[in-house]
C-alpha cells in the first residue's frame, strides 16, 4: 500500500492467542492456498495484542490507528457487492508519531457473531480483525481472518426418512435415513428394502450433495457440488432383500446447512440414492438432510466406537401394513431417472 | 446403426469370454494385483498404514470385475486374500507392540467401493477382535450384515467365504450361562451367524442359475456346481462347533438349514445341501432327527433326486450301526427301520412320477439297513422284498420287469445285497426273495443265479438239508429247466454254447455243496431231490448235472458201508443208489457219446466191487456189461475204442468181486475184444495189457468167499505169444521197434513174475531182435523218442544183470 514503492516501512502482526489454547483450523481459500485460522464461536470475546513493527530507525506519522471487527458477506461473482453484516470498530492510537514498534492490547467483548463462516463457489462469508493506520495519502491495512463456526443444541425433533418410491411395475423400493438432521461427525444409518425388481441394476450408491443457492431475484445463481459418492451395493438384488447403508460424515467437508442468511444465500445438504442399472441408467431420488455442527466434546468412549458398526432397527412399527410390503403396493413417489448410457434408448 | 453393432460387439465379448481372452484377463488383473500389494508392503515396511490400505483397497478393485469366469475369479480371489494376510498380519503386530491405531474400522468405511471396502472391514474387524479392540459379538453380527451390500452372486459367494475363513477361529463357542458371555458373544451368536452367512450365500448361489441367457444354462450349471463347495463350508463350520450338541442341532441349527433349503427351490441346491447335511454332521444328530430330515425331504424340489439323498442317509447309518462290527450304536428307542419304512413310503407316494428304478432303489436301501443293522430280524428284510414285489404288482400284475432297463439293473443289484450281507440258508429265509426274483425278465434272473451259485461256491457254504436244496433249486430255476422266455433258442442250449457250458458247470459244480455230514439218509434226499429236479433240465444239462450225483451216490454207497454196523438196511440202501445210477446212466446214454455213461458204468461196477454187499457181484456185472455194450457200439471210432477198451481192461483188473464164471466170460471177452480191434498196434498193446487179466486179475474163490489171483500161465504166453506175432506183422519199421521194446518190457515183467517158460534166453533173443530191428531204422528226429525208451529198457537192464537172476543176459549195446 505504500505508494513510493519504497517497500512498506511498518508492519503489523496479531497475536490472538498467546496462551496456544485456541483450537485452530485449517481452512482452503482456493484451489492451492490453505491458511490456518483461530476458531471462535458465537458471543465470544476476540482479543489479542496488536503488534505493529517498525523498521529500524524510522518513524511513521498517522492520523489514528483504528481496529475493526468485520463480518462481510462476498458475492464472488460479482466483487462490487460486499455486504458488511457487522461492523465493530476501536480507536487504539490517536493521530501522532510511531517511532518505535509497539504493542496494543484490544477487546471487543461478547461479539455477536451470527453466522458460520463460509468459503463456497459463488460465496464467501468471512469475518476478519482489519487494523488501520490512518495516514495522510494512503493507509496502512492489515487484516486478519478468523473462522467462525456456529454450535447448535441436539434438535428436539429429528424424524427419521422414510419413503417408498419406485417406477411402476418396474422398481419399489422403500429407503429409511436413522435421522433427518444430522451434525457433521454423525453417521448415516438407513437400509433400503427392495420391494419389487424388474430391471437389472449394476449397483448401487450414496451421494452427498450439496446446493448452493445465491442471489435473489434474476440474479439467482444455483451450484450443486457432488461432496461423496458412495456405493453401497454391488449387483443385482432380488425381492425381498435388504441392504445396509452406513455413512459417515466425518471425513467429508461439510457445513451446517444454512438458511436464508442475511437474504443472500443458502447451503443446503441432499442424500441421492441412485441406482443404476446393465444399460447405465440412472434412477435416483434426493432426500435433504438437515446438518448441524454439534459441540466438540469428549463423549462416551464406548458410544463413539459403537457407531462404527451401528445398524439401522426398524422404530417398532406403528402400522403392521408396512411390515408386510407387497408387490402391488402403489409407489408414492416416483424415482427420477436419467440416461446417461450411449445407447439410443428407441 | 453404427452404434447398435458396437453395442452388440461389446455385449458378446461380455458373455461369450472366450478362453483366450479369459487367460488375458486373469493374467492382467494378477499382475496389477501384484503390482498393488507390492507398493501396499512397502509402505507398511515404512508404517504408513493409511497408505497401506489405500493401496490395499486397489488391490481389491480388481475383486470388482465381472469379466472373470468363476474359476478364473476363484484364483485370482486367492491371490488376494493371500496377500491381504500380509496387512493383516502387519496390523496385528502393531497391536502386540502397543502400537495399533483404533479408528481403521471406521476410517475403512471410507473406501468409496463396497467390495473393497468390506474385505478390508473384515481385514480390520478379525484383528480387533483378536486384539479386544472391539466387541466380538457386535463386530461379527456387524460384517454378516453388511455382507448383503454384495448382491453380485460370484462376488458376494467370495467375499462371504473370505468373511467365514477370516472368522473361523474367532467364532465363540462357549455355553450361555458364562458371565463374559455378553461380551464375546456364545454358541447362540455363532449360530446366528453361520446360518445367517449360510442363507444368504445359498441365494446368491441359487440365483447364478437364473441370471443370463438360458443357451448358456449347461455351462451356468457346470460352474454352480464348481462353486457349491463356498456353500458348504458354513454347513462344515457349524458342524465343527463344539457346543453344537444334539439339541441344538435339532432346534436351531437343522430347522434353519432345511428351512433355506427348502424354500429356495433349486434342485442343483437342495441335493447338494441335503447331501452335505448328512456327510457333516455326526450319525447321533442325524439318528435324532430323522423324522424332521425326511419330511424336509418330501419338500424338496419335484426334480431333485431324492432317491441318492434317502441312499446316502441309510447307507451312513448303516455304516454306523455296523461299525467296529458291533450293532449296539443304534438306540433302542430309535426305531430306524420303522422310520424309514414309513418316510420311504411316504416319499413314494408324494412323488407319482418317480420312475421305478429309484423306488427300487430305495428299496434297496432298505434291505441294506434291515440286513445290517437287524441282522437276525429276517421279518424286516422281508418286508421290504415283500413291498417292492408289491409296487410292481400294482403297477401291473404278474409282468415282467423288460429287461435292460434301469429297473430291471436296480432290482438286480437289491436281489445281489443279501446274497452279499448273508450266507444263502439265511436268504432261503427270506420266502419274499424268490417272488422278487421272479419279477425279472430271462437275463436278469440268469445274472442273479449265477451270482447266488458263483457266492457258494466262493463262500463254500454247505446246504447240509433236502429242504434246503428244494428251496435253493426253486431260486435257481431258470438255470435248471427251460425258461420260456429265454432269448436263446433251445437249439442253442447246448454244450457247443460256452455259456451254457461255464453255467451248468456251476450248477453242476453247486452239487459239491449239498453235504449232510452226519446223515447219509439225508444225503439220499438230497440225491433225489437232484434227481428229481435235474431230471426236467433237459438232456444236455443233465451231461452236467448227473455225473456229480451218480459220483455223489456211489460216495453214499461208501459211508452206507462204513456204518453197517448201525443200519442193518445199508445193503438196500445201497442196492437202491445203485438202482438209481443206473437209470440215471441210461438216461445218458442217449448222449451222442459213449465215453461218459461208459466211464460211470465202469466206476459203478468199481464202487459195487469195493462195497461188497451179498449182491455186489450181480450189481457189478450188470455195470460192467453195460459198459461193454457201449464200448461195442462204439465201432467204427478206432481211436475210441481202444481207448474204451483200455479202460474195460484196467476196470475188470481192479474188480474183485466177480466169481470165476463171470470173470472168465468178460476176460476172455475183452481178450477177443483186443484182437478184433482194427489197428495192429492197437491189436498188439491191448493184448499186452490182457496179459494182466490173466495174472495179477482177481476173481472170487466161491469156496473160500475170498479173492485170489488168476494167475493163469498159459493164457498169459498165449497173448504174448500172439502179440509177437502181430508185431512181426507191422510194416511200419518204427512202430514196430516201439513195439518190440514194449513186448520186451513185458517180458521183463512177467519174467521178474516168474513165470515159467520165460528164462535168459528168450530175454536174449528178443534184445538181439530188438537192437537189430533198432539198427534198420533211421536217426530222425521222430525217432528220438523212441530211442529214448529203448535206452531206458536197456539201462534198467544193465543194472539187473548184476543180479543172479539176470545172468547170461547179453547185451551188445
Amino acid at each position: 500500500m505504500d505508494i513510493l514503492g519504497l517497500g512498506s516501512k511498518v508492519d503489523a502482526d496479531f497475536i490472538l492467542d498467546p496462551q496456544g489454547q485456541r483450537k485452530q483450523i485449517d481452512v482452503k481459500i482456493d484451489d492451492t492456498k490453505r491458511s490456518s485460522q483461530y476458531i471462535y464461536y458465537d458471543g465470544e470475546d476476540v482479543s489479542g495484542t496488536v503488534q505493529v513493527k517498525l523498521k529500524k530507525n524510522s518513524k511513521v506519522e498517522h492520523q489514528g490507528i483504528r481496529l475493526e471487527f468485520i463480518g462481510q458477506i462476498e458475492m464472488l461473482n460479482d466483487r462490487s457487492t460486499i455486504h458488511e453484516f457487522i461492523n465493530l470498530s476501536k480507536l487504539l492510537g490517536f493521530p501522532g508519531e510511531l517511532t518505535d514498534s509497539s504493542s496494543i492490547d484490544f477487546n471487543f467483548g461478547n461479539v455477536e457473531k451470527p453466522y458460520e463462516s463460509y468459503n463456497g463457489i459463488n460465496i464467501k462469508l468471512r469475518y476478519f480483525l482489519r487494523l488501520t493506520i490512518i495516514k495522510r495519502f494512503s493507509n496502512n491495512v492489515f487484516e486478519r481472518d478468523i473462522c467462525v463456526q456456529q454450535l447448535s443444541q441436539y434438535p428436539e425433533i429429528n424424524n427419521s426418512i422414510k419413503m417408498e418410491v419406485g417406477i411402476e411395475d418396474c422398481l419399489h423400493i422403500e429407503f429409511e435415513y436413522n435421522k433427518s438432521k444430522y451434525h457433521l461427525k454423525d453417521v448415516v444409518v438407513g437400509k433400503i428394502y427392495f420391494l419389487l425388481v424388474r430391471i437389472k441394476i449394476k449397483h448401487m450408491e450414496i451421494a452427498i450433495i450439496k446446493k448452493e443457492n445465491t442471489g435473489t431475484g434474476p440474479n439467482i445463481y444455483a451450484e450443486n457440488e457432488t461432496i461423496a459418492k458412495y456405493e453401497i451395493m454391488d449387483g443385482a438384488p432380488v425381492r425381498g432383500e435388504s441392504i445396509p447403508i452406513r455413512l459417515f460424515l466425518a471425513g467429508y467437508e461439510l457445513t451446517p446447512t444454512m438458511k436464508d442468511v442475511q437474504r443472500k444465500f443458502s447451503v443446503r445438504y441432499f442424500l441421492n440414492l441412485v441406482l443404476v442399472d446393465e444399460e447405465e441408467r440412472r434412477y435416483f431420488k434426493q432426500q435433504e438432510i438437515f446438518l448441524w455442527r454439534k459441540q466438540d466434546k469428549d463423549t462416551d468412549k464406548t458410544k463413539q466406537s459403537a457407531k462404527q458398526y451401528a445398524h439401522y432397527q426398524r422404530p417398532t412399527p406403528a402400522n403392521q401394513s408396512e411390515e408386510n410390503p407387497t408387490e402391488n403396493s402403489s409407489v408414492n413417489e416416483v424415482l427420477s431417472s436419467e440416461n446417461n448410457s450411449d445407447i439410443p434408448s428407441d | 446403426m453404427s452404434m447398435q453393432k458396437a453395442v452388440d460387439n461389446s455385449r458378446s465379448s461380455n458373455a461369450g469370454l472366450s478362453m483366450d481372452n479369459q487367460e488375458k484377463l486373469l493374467a492382467d488383473a494378477l499382475q496389477n494385483v501384484r503390482q498393488h500389494a507390492f507398493a501396499m508392503k512397502r509402505v507398511l515396511d515404512q508404517q504408513s498404514v493409511m497408505e497401506g490400505l489405500k493401496h490395499a483397497a486397489n488391490m481389491l478393485g480388481e475383486l470388482r470385475t465381472s469379466l472373470l469366469s468363476p474359476k478364473n475369479y476363484y484364483e485370482l480371489h486367492v491371490v488376494v486374500v493371500e496377500e491381504l494376510h500380509h496387512l493383516e498380519l502387519y496390523l496385528t503386530d502393531e497391536f502386540e507392540h502397543g502400537r495399533g491405531s483404533h479408528d481403521l474400522y471406521e476410517v475403512v468405511q471410507y473406501a468409496g467401493n463396497i467390495v473393497p471396502r468390506l474385505y478390508l472391514l473384515i481385514t480390520i474387524g478379525h484383528v480387533y477382535i483378536r486384539a479386544n479392540e472391539l466387541p466380538r459379538r457386535e463386530v461379527l453380527r456387524d460384517l454378516v450384515e453388511m455382507c448383503r451390500g454384495v448382491q453380485h452372486p460370484l462376488r458376494g459367494l467370495f467375499l462371504r467365504n473370505y468373511l467365514l475363513q477370516c472368522v473361523k477361529s474367532l467364532l465363540p463357542d462357549t455355553e450361555e450361562e458364562n458371565q463374559e458371555a455378553t461380551k464375546t458373544g456364545t454358541i447362540l451368536d455363532s449360530l446366528d451367524f453361520i446360518l445367517l452367512n449360510f442363507s444368504e450365500m445359498n441365494k446368491l448361489w441359487v440365483r447364478m442359475q437364473y441370471q443370463g441367457h438360458t443357451r448358456d444354462l449347461q455351462r451356468r450349471e457346470q460352474e454352480r456346481r464348481e462353486l457349491r463347495i463356498l456353500v458348504g463350508t458354513n454347513l462344515v463350520r457349524l458342524s465343527e462347533l463344539e457346543c453344537v450338541n444334539v439339541e441344538r442341532y435339532k432346534t436351531i441349527v437343522l430347522p434353519k438349514i432345511m428351512e433355506q433349503v427348502v424354500s429356495c427351490r433349486d434342485s442343483i441346491a437342495q441335493e447338494y445341501l441335503m447331501e452335505c447335511i448328512i456327510q457333516v454332521f455326526p450319525d447321533e444328530y442325524h439318528l435324532n432327527t430323522l423324522n424332521e430330515f425326511l419330511k424336509a425331504c418330501r419338500e424338496l424340489s419335484a426334480s431333485v433326486n431324492i432317491r441318492n439323498i434317502l441312499i446316502s442317509l441309510i447307507d451312513r447309518l448303516t455304516a454306523y450301526s455296523t461299525r467296529d462290527g458291533s450293532q449296539q450304536n443304534i438306540p433302542e428307542n430309535i426305531q430306524l427301520f420303522d422310520i424309514f419304512s414309513e418316510q420311504i413310503a411316504e416319499v413314494v407316494k408324494s412323488r407319482i412320477n418317480m420312475p421305478p428304478e429309484d423306488i427300487v432303489a430305495l428299496q434297496s436301501a432298505l434291505l441294506n439297513l434291515s440286513l445290517k443293522c437287524y441282522r437276525d430280524q429276517f421279518e424286516y428284510g422281508n418286508k421290504v422284498l415283500e413291498n417292492t414285489r408289491k409296487i410292481f404288482d400294482n403297477i401291473a400284475l404278474d409282468t415282467q420287469v423288460q429287461t435292460g432297463t434301469p429297473a430291471a439293473k436296480e432290482l438286480v443289484k437289491m436281489l445281489k445285497i443279501p446274497i452279499d450281507c448273508y450266507d444263502i440258508l439265511d436268504v432261503l429265509k427270506l420266502n419274499h426273495y424268490k417272488l422278487v426274483l421272479q419279477l425279472l425278465s430271462y437275463r436278469e434272473r440268469h445274472t442273479v443265479c449265477m451270482y447266488i451259485i458263483n457266492s457258494i461256491l466262493d463262500k463254500e457254504t454247505i446246504i447240509p438239508t433236502a429242504e434246503q436244496v428244494t428251496q435253493l433249486f426253486e431260486l435257481l430255476l431258470t438255470l435248471i429247466i427251460d425258461q420260456t422266455d429265454s432269448p436263446l433258442e433251445t437249439s442253442r442250449q447246448t454244450i457247443t454254447n460256452e455259456d451254457f457250458v461255464e453255467e451248468q458247470n456251476l450248477v453242476a459244480r453247486l452239487y459239491n455243496n449239498f453235504q449232510a455230514p452226519n446223515d447219509p439218509d439225508q444225503q439220499y434226499h438230497i440225491i433225489k431231490i437232484c434227481q428229481d429236479t435235474f431230471k426236467n433240465g433237459g438232456l444236455e444239462r443233465m451231461r452236467f448235472t448227473y455225473p456229480p450225483i451218480i459220483m455223489q451216490a456211489y460216495a453214499l454207497t461208501f459211508r452206507y458201508k462204513n456204518i453197517r454196523e448201525q443200519d442193518e438196511k445199508w445193503e438196500k440202501k445201497c442196492q437202491k443208489l445203485f438202482q438209481l445210477c443206473n437209470q440215471l446212466i441210461n438216461t445218458l446214454t442217449k448222449l451222442e457219446t459213449n465215453d461218459l455213461p461208459l466211464r460211470l458204468y465202469l466206476q459203478g461196477a468199481l464202487a459195487a466191487s469195493e462195497i461188497g454187499s451179498e449182491n455186489a457181484e450181480t450189481i457189478a456185472y450188470e455195470f460192467f456189461s453195460q459198459a461193454y455194450t457201449l464200448y461195442e457200439e462204439q465201432a467204427g471210432d478206432t481211436r475210441a475204442q481202444s481207448a474204451s477198451l483200455t479202460l474195460l481192461i484196467g476196470t475188470l483188473e481192479k474188480v474183485t468181486c466177480f466169481a470165476e464164471e463171470n470173470h472168465s466170460t468178460l476176460r476172455q471177452s475183452l481178450t477177443q475184444a483186443a484182437t478184433r480191434l482194427v489197428k495192429r498196434p492197437d491189436q498188439v498193446r491191448t493184448l499186452l495189457l490182457c496179459t494182466h487179466l490173466f495174472w495179477s486179475a482177481q476173481r472170487l474163490n466161491e469156496s473160500t468167499q475170498k479173492s485170489e489171483q488168476v494167475h493163469d500161465n498159459e493164457k498169459v504166453l498165449a497173448c504174448l505169444k500172439k502179440a509177437t506175432k502181430l508185431t512181426t506183422q507191422i510194416m511200419d519199421q518204427s512202430v514196430q521197434v516201439q513195439l518190440y521194446n514194449e513186448l520186451l518190457n513185458t517180458y521183463i515183467y512177467f519174467f521178474n513174475q516168474n513165470l515159467p517158460d520165460i528164462d535168459i534166453t528168450l530175454l536174449n533173443s528178443l534184445i538181439e531182435k530188438l537192437q537189430n530191428e533198432m539198427s534198420k531204422i533211421s536217426s530222425n528226429e521222430n525217432d528220438e523218442f523212441i530211442r529214448n525208451q529203448i535206452q531206458k529198457t536197456f539201462d534198467y537192464l544193465r543194472q539187473q544183470s548184476q543180479l543172479e537172476k539176470f545172468q547170461g543176459l547179453q547185451i551188445n549195446n
